[in-house]
């Protein structure tokens, strides 16, 4: 479903191009959540915005579903760390403004997708709330919400619980797993971006790790423990201890 | 200058830090700073001077009249620095005192002076270029007339230099503007710059530091220029919040204001007019106040009119100008050193060559709206463009996200998002509108004792309020000052303070 294939990018400043991430390859088949990880400001959010379409690399490319990325698209959409809502909005007019680029829908129909989007994510009743009076939990789930409007193929998930507290942050990792893999929903693919072991065992089917700055890829692990996953388990910590050895 | 600057400072810290430390002096305090600091400056000047002046009828008491005017523009915004700063400590650091049993002058030189070193570097930066205004401004402003006459005759001085334009010096003038720049540029980069990178040393709160740190430092002191809207921008801090109960109380006192007011004007009325030697005036009677009051209303409601169609016009220029360079990082280090600069030729300058402009020139309505343009449109721009630069960049880059068109990317994000700063912005310049219609309104040229008009427009406050001063007319005068000082700060209180509250409420980001 998505193919980076060799992606590096160079910033440019003054001159020396300044290398961010190098020959990077991962794929993230269907049904398939793919964690990527490594030590703090290596680039793997810049990889992710690269998936994104946000930023173009240096050289190498992007394939979501067989066509390239040029650009921010409908089928990928992306879940950020600090929520990133307009504050001056409403949750529901927040979601509405993702589907702002369809411009075959009716405001009506908008408005029926964006109440949709907000009931599958439990905030049914909200919709006329400003994110100033939202909590942390639910501030993500508006921009989870905002995020599936579009009902797209590929989800990126840039550090969304990092901003919450533990107890949230356990309650929305269910959530939002059970949503992203119900076939109900449109999303097939999810790239993970956390520097939080323990949450990538607890999700990841698989675990691109990646090293500092410049970034290249370290290892990659297929995760093979059975879901539901066992936290305590020792398998479990097994496979949080492989991933530990590759990040340091 | 330096003197006025330096005379500030000093006040600013004693003031402030009283404010800060002792309850009591800060219900009293803070009330009082709020109301010297909407007073347009330039209806302090006929007294100011007079009296001044009166005493001194020389060079030194000329340049001292100057220096306490520009004090009082500087003065207020620099004190508030202080107080917000030593408000601000943590409780922590203040403890700490206590415990090591610091005396008085420790506890100020070792604590409260390096925490308000910061913000009197950005708050000065600020401060300098209003100063700059008032500077200029004063140096050609003419008191009185004929064998009373007292211009204040500063022999050094750019209002001087530019005075002589009006005489038809082109070479002068064209050397003195290039000055200017030159000194602004020098001003500005070597010592302001330099000044506030080492008072960063002191700050009490750890900042990341980004690459564009110092513009914003900068545009945070144009912000802080009004009280109210200063005070409602740091909202983050404790310290602010016990403010915000004090201005409630404030709200009440605006009979005190206009008292305060009035009895100020009536000291400083006094001692002009007993130091020009002449006959103390009698107390005008009933019905020539009537008379000449409702001539104030008129003017005033004329120059009110004149006020906000030139902030419209500068709004719809500043506004979308502000956002759009401030979203784009090469435009604004392009252009943002060039406004800068020009934003920092005083208006009063520009007074001569505007004259000179075909048909605008000729027109002193359009005279008018040039001179104010040029003195506000600043606010506008640079608070837009602080407001912006201070939105995450996620939330810029959201319309991108989500590919939508730019009209919903400006209706949705861009436009909102300006608008904390556009607010703040606004306040200042229609303070600033306020202030630069004495200038804009009414323009004489002296020559060898004669003086000439080159331009007034119809009617208006700040041309009522100059002819009284060159005619000597103290009751236009106090009227004139007494009313329009009372208009701005009730409008202050009633609609700018509800409109803060609002668009901070609802439109300020903070996750």
């Amino acid at each position: 479903m998505v193919t980076v294939d060799h992606v590096s990018l160079d910033y440019h400043k003054e001159r020396e191009p300044l290398p961010v991430l190098v020959d990077v390859s991962l794929t993230a088949a269907m049904d398939e959540l793919v964690a990527v990880t490594g030590p703090s400001g290596c680039g793997k959010s810049t990889l992710l915005r690269i998936v994104a379409g946000l930023i173009k690399p240096t050289s190498g490319s992007v394939r979501v579903l067989d066509s390239e990325v040029k650009g921010p698209r409908d089928d990928v959409s992306m879940v950020f760390q600090n929520f990133v809502l307009l504050p001056w909005r409403t949750a529901l007019e927040n979601v509405m403004f993702g589907l702002g680029s369809r411009a075959d829908l009716t405001d009506e129909e908008r408005r029926a997708k964006a109440e949709n989007s907000l009931q599958i994510t439990g905030l049914q009743g909200f919709e006329s709330v400003y994110p100033g009076e939202l909590s942390g939990g639910m501030k993500q789930r508006v921009g989870v919400a905002r995020a599936l409007s579009t009902e797209p193929r590929v989800m990126l998930l840039d550090e969304p619980f990092s901003s919450l507290d533990d107890l949230t942050a356990e309650r929305l990792r269910k959530e939002m797993y059970s949503l992203l893999i119900n076939p109900q929903t449109s999303v097939q693919s999810v790239i993970l971006v956390s520097h939080n072991v323990e949450e990538i065992i607890e999700l990841a089917d698989k675990v691109v790790v990646l090293s500092s700055r410049p970034a290249h890829v370290v290892g990659e692990l297929k995760v093979e423990l059975p879901r539901p996953r066992n936290k305590k388990s020792d398998e479990f910590f097994a496979w949080v201890d492989r991933v530990y050895s590759l990040l340091s | 200058m330096i003197l006025a600057l330096g005379l500030s400072v000093i006040f600013a810290l004693v003031v402030g830090i009283w404010a800060a430390r002792s309850r009591r002096a800060e219900a009293v305090i803070l009330p009082l700073l709020d109301i010297f600091q909407s007073i347009p400056i330039l209806g302090f000047f006929p007294f100011v001077i007079g009296g001044i002046y009166g005493v001194l009828p020389n060079f030194v008491g000329a340049n001292l009249a100057v220096i306490v005017l520009i004090f009082t523009s500087m003065s207020w915004n620099i004190a508030f620095g202080v107080y917000e700063a030593v408000k601000a400590i943590p409780q922590d650091y203040i403890d700490l005192l206590s415990v090591s049993r610091a005396s008085g002058w420790q506890r100020i030189s070792s604590l409260y002076i390096p925490a308000s070193l910061s913000r009197i570097a950005y708050n000065t930066q600020i401060s300098w270029a209003v100063g700059l205004f008032f500077l200029t401004a004063s140096e050609i402003i003419v008191v009185g007339r004929g064998a009373k006459q007292q211009g204040v005759p500063i022999p050094y001085g750019i209002g001087v230099g530019a005075n002589q334009f009006a005489n038809g010096d082109f070479g002068d003038y064209a050397l003195l503007i290039v000055g200017i720049v030159v000194a602004v540029i020098i001003w500005r980069y070597v010592f302001l710059r330099e000044f506030a990178l080492w008072s960063e040393r002191y700050k009490m709160m750890e900042e990341p530091r980004e690459q564009h740190k110092d513009p914003i430092m900068r545009f945070y002191s144009w912000v802080n220029h009004r009280a109210v809207s200063k005070l409602f921008l740091l909202a983050h801090d404790v310290g602010v919040s016990r403010f915000t109960s004090t201005i409630a109380r404030f709200g009440r006192g605006i009979k005190y204001a206009v008292l305060i007011s009035l009895v100020i004007f009536g000291l400083l009325l006094f001692s002009s007019v007993a130091h020009s030697g002449g006959p103390m005036p009698s107390m005008p009677s009933l019905s020539l106040i009537a008379s000449d009051e409702s001539q104030v209303l008129v003017a005033l409601a004329t120059s009110f009119v004149r006020v906000w169609y030139v902030y419209a016009i500068c709004v719809a220029i500043g506004l979308p100008l502000g956002i759009v360079i401030s979203l784009s990082f090469r435009l604004y280090d392009a252009v943002s050193p060039i406004l800068e600069v020009i934003s920092s030729i005083p208006a009063p300058i520009m007074l001569p060559a505007i004259l000179l402009i075909p048909l605008v020139g000729q027109t002193p309505e359009a005279v008018s709206t040039l001179v104010i343009m040029l003195a506000i449109i600043w606010y506008i721009i640079f608070n837009v463009m602080a407001g912006i630069r201070t939105l995450p960049a996620d939330l810029k880059e959201l319309p991108r996200v989500y590919h939508v068109g730019w009209w919903s990317a400006w209706r949705n994000v861009y436009l909102p998002g300006a608008l904390t700063g556009f607010v703040t912005g606004s306040i200042t310049a229609i303070g600033g509108a306020w202030n630069a219609l004495i200038i804009s309104e009414y323009f004489t040229e002296t020559t060898g004792g004669q003086t000439v008009v080159k331009s007034q427009v119809s009617t208006g406050i700040g041309k009522l309020i100059d002819v009284a001063m060159y005619n000597s007319d103290y009751v236009i005068l106090t009227l004139a000052v007494v009313s329009m000082t009372a208009l701005i700060v009730m409008f202050n209180l009633t609609v700018w303070r509800r409109i803060y509250h609002r668009v901070t409420n609802r439109y300020t980001y903070n996750r």
